[in-house]
C-alpha cells in the first residue's frame, strides 16, 4: 500500500523538476489522483506525457495502484520582454 | 449510469475464449487476442475498451468515458476487456498505455478517461469526432 506522499516523491524523484501534488481519493492507498507538473513534458503530446508518468510506476498500475487519474502540464510560463 | 435508449454503440462480439492458453514460447509466433484486437481497432472508427459494458459499465473510468460518448452522440464500438485477462495484457502491450479504458479514434489511441475529458471539456473531442 502506498500513501499518496510516496507517489509524489517517486514521481518526482523519476522525472527531473517534475512538481506533483498526489491525493489519495478513496483513502485506500490504492486510488490516486495526480497533477504534475514537469518542464520534461515539453514538446511531448498528452499521451506521451501520461505514459512518461505511468512508466514510473510499471506493472504496479493496474496491480497495486488501481487507478492513478492524471493531468499533466508545462509549467507556467510568465512572459518576458526584452 | 441511465440506460440509453437510442443505443448509440455497436457491441462487438469478440469472443471472450478465443484460443487454448498459449504456452510462453508460442505467443510471439501466434497470438489470437492480439490479432483480435488489431483487428477491432481497424474495422472501428471509434472504439471503447472498457471494463463491462456501456449499458453496465464496471469501473467508474470506464462509465464516465462511456457517458462523454454518448453525449456526443458518437457512434462507437465497445469491447469488455473483463471475461480474460489476456485482453487486457495484450491490448496494453500493443497500445503502450497501462489502464483501462482505452479509446482509438481512427486506429490511434487518444487516451484514457483522464484525457477524453480535458478533451470533452476543451471541446477538442467533439471536434475529432465530427
Amino acid at each position: 500500500m502506498a500513501s499518496a506522499e510516496d507517489i509524489k516523491q517517486r514521481i518526482e524523484t523519476a522525472i527531473p523538476g517534475a512538481h506533483a501534488d498526489v491525493e489519495d481519493y478513496t483513502g485506500g492507498g490504492d486510488h490516486f489522483r495526480a497533477t504534475v507538473t514537469a518542464q520534461a513534458f515539453e514538446g511531448l503530446g498528452r499521451i506521451e506525457q501520461h505514459r512518461l508518468v505511468y512508466a514510473v510506476f510499471g506493472s504496479e498500475i493496474g496491480g497495486a495502484i488501481h487507478a492513478l487519474a492524471l493531468k499533466t502540464q508545462l509549467p507556467l510560463k510568465i512572459p518576458t520582454t526584452n | 449510469m441511465s440506460a440509453d435508449p437510442a443505443s448509440q454503440y455497436q457491441p462487438l462480439p469478440m469472443s471472450a475464449r478465443p484460443a487454448p492458453a498459449p504456452t510462453p514460447d508460442a505467443s510471439e509466433q501466434s497470438n489470437p487476442i492480439r490479432d483480435a484486437i488489431v483487428q477491432a481497432i481497424e474495422a472501428h472508427k471509434l472504439i471503447l475498451f472498457m471494463k463491462g459494458t456501456p449499458e453496465a459499465p464496471a469501473c467508474g473510468f470506464s462509465a464516465r468515458t462511456v457517458a462523454m460518448l454518448q453525449a456526443l452522440e458518437a457512434p462507437f464500438a465497445a469491447v469488455d476487456v473483463l471475461p480474460d485477462p489476456r485482453i487486457r495484457q495484450e491490448l496494453s502491450a500493443l497500445s503502450q498505455w497501462p489502464t483501462i479504458p482505452q479509446l482509438f479514434l481512427d486506429g490511434e489511441l487518444v487516451g484514457g478517461c483522464d484525457i477524453v475529458t480535458e478533451m470533452y471539456e476543451s471541446g477538442e473531442l467533439a471536434q475529432a469526432l465530427s
